[in-house]
């Protein structure tokens, strides 16, 4: 009954001396050839991917999973005697023209194998793409596009080629980052008086600031209608938050608890018959 | 809770709760109490006026707490396993010479859990938060951010400050030709461990040789265990691999 059947497939033909029966076997290998990729990639996904970078395990993880999927067509076109010169032909000339119609798309799967071969950041990584005004968290990097957790909470989808061409501003590339704020005095007052109240004021009431190196402080410039000093701190990099955002208010509490003038710009007109 | 300026200070050690403790540390008050038969509540008042408030689920009808101290890695968050001692007056070494230097190294105090088999860390206080800061040992971009201190030689392990600091022996050998001073020592503070008695603590000490590698001139950093009948501290935080390195001589 079940030889009938497989004889009677055989003897119909589909093209080119492709038969049913060929076909048939052809779908049970590449049956077989999915469920051993997943097999083979739920393995690498449970013992291997823990011990890597979460971009390079899921990249492996494809290459896994697609690699046995090609390896079980091969073996199908083989076994079934397919000839597929005329098909390598045809693709040849089917990709000038895919190629031509979706040039970004190519583009961005290029970039993505170079974002992944030259891992400028990583999973997880905070940065910045000053370009785009984009400032977040790594979450991935896929075959066409990256993905960014903004600081706000939203997502942003960057195609791969952009982020690729685009400048990026790694923040935790480094164990410590600075953060820089200006203030103004009055002309009247004491340069090193203010500095110091600031200096201790942040010593008092911002841990995160680092001791060494200690605040700087600079005059960058003598204003319209201020001595103006610029603070630089230093801070762990992960509390930037714990920090920038405080250090004027630290800075200006200080000042007025010293009495000092922070002056705002005021002009003096004469009219013309005084 | 009481103001606490008049109060005894609470000694480190092991307290079995049956019903309520209160524990005073300076600027710090803990109260814990038996709310129900298997449930204690945990209060803290802290030197900035916060409270925490924590329910404690026992198996038991009492409770066993063991305070301690414990390495200052905790405040203001943790960051590192590192800790930069800076000496406030430098230790010059002649050449082949070696000395042996006690000095001041801020401590945390940490309470813990005593179950059957292993203790459990509940909660952490510092008395000298204005003094917990970090520091960086290197250049920015590939130093090393440490935990911060500038720290006095004392004369031995007795200056030891109630519930502030503890006192570590570091031997130094300077095995360079010419004379060196040594103004910082920056070792993985998470290697140490603290031993306490009563209200005063140490740490296990640090051995530090200058020497030469090859054409490189490095201030070689290691810990040694000490010898002691005092009680040895659990370890507070989540225990990790911290690679050990050289550091450079000034």
């Amino acid at each position: 009954m079940v030889l009938d059947f497989l004889q009677n497939l055989d003897s119909i033909e589909l093209i080119g001396g492709l038969t049913l029966l060929s076909l048939f076997i052809g779908a049970i290998i590449m049956a077989v050839g999915v469920i051993i990729a997943r097999t083979f990639r739920l393995i690498f996904v449970k013992y291997y991917a823990p011990k890597l970078a979460k971009d390079t395990s899921q990249n492996l993880g494809k290459i896994i999973y697609f690699g046995i999927i090609i390896i079980a067509f091969l073996v199908f076109t083989a076994s079934t005697g397919v000839d597929l010169s005329g098909l390598i032909v045809a693709g040849g000339i089917f990709g000038v023209v895919i190629g031509f119609a979706t040039q970004s798309v190519v583009s961005n799967l290029i970039s993505g194998i170079f974002l992944m071969i030259e891992k400028p950041v990583k999973h997880g990584d905070s940065l910045e793409l000053p370009d785009m005004g984009i400032n977040g968290t790594l979450i991935d990097i896929n075959t066409f596009a990256v993905r960014i957790r903004q600081f706000d909470g939203t997502i942003v989808r960057v195609p791969n080629e952009k982020f690729f061409t685009t400048n990026i501003r790694s923040l935790v590339s480094t164990p410590v980052r600075r953060s820089e704020k200006i203030v103004g005095i009055a002309y009247k007052e004491d340069i090193d008086g203010a500095i110091s109240v600031m200096e201790k004021a942040i010593r008092k009431s911002m841990p995160y600031v680092l001791l060494t190196p200690k605040p700087d402080f600079r005059i960058i410039e003598l204003g319209d209608s201020s001595i103006n000093i610029e603070i630089l701190v230093w801070h762990p990099r992960e509390d930037w938050g714990e920090v920038s955002p405080k250090l004027l208010k630290v800075a200006k509490n200080a000042l007025d608890a010293a009495g000092i003038e922070i002056p705002f710009p005021q002009r003096v007109i004469w009219q013309g018959k005084q | 809770m009481e103001k606490n300026s008049e109060l005894t200070f609470s000694k480190y050690g092991v307290y079995t709760i049956t019903d309520s403790l209160n524990l005073f540390f300076p600027g710090i008050e803990i109260k814990i109490e038996k709310i129900s038969e298997n449930v204690f509540s945990y209060l803290k008042r802290d030197l900035e006026d916060e409270i925490t408030e924590k329910k404690i689920p026992v198996t038991g009808s009492k409770l066993i707490l063991e305070v301690a101290p414990i390495r200052p890695l905790n405040y203001p968050a943790k960051r590192t396993n590192y800790f930069y001692l800076e000496f406030e007056s430098p230790v010059y070494l002649t050449e082949g010479s070696s000395a042996t230097v006690f000095v001041q190294c801020p401590i945390e105090i940490g309470l813990f859990l005593h179950h059957e088999s292993h203790k459990d860390s509940l909660d952490w206080i510092t008395c000298d938060p204005f003094n917990s800061r970090f520091g960086l040992y290197g250049v920015p971009e590939t130093g090393i951010l440490c935990k911060y201190s500038k720290v006095p030689i004392v004369g031995s392990y007795d200056d030891s400050v109630d519930y502030f600091n503890g006192v570590i022996k570091i031997n130094l050998r300077n095995e360079l030709s010419g004379g060196h001073s040594v103004t910082k020592i920056v070792f993985p503070i998470t290697d140490t461990s603290i031993y306490y008695d009563d209200s005063k603590a140490i740490f296990d000490s640090i051995t530090g040789v200058l020497k030469k590698k090859l054409i490189i001139e490095l201030f070689d950093v290691d810990t040694e265990p000490i010898q002691t009948n005092w009680t040895k501290s659990p370890t507070y935080e989540k225990i990790e691999t911290v690679k050990r390195m050289d550091f450079g001589v000034d």
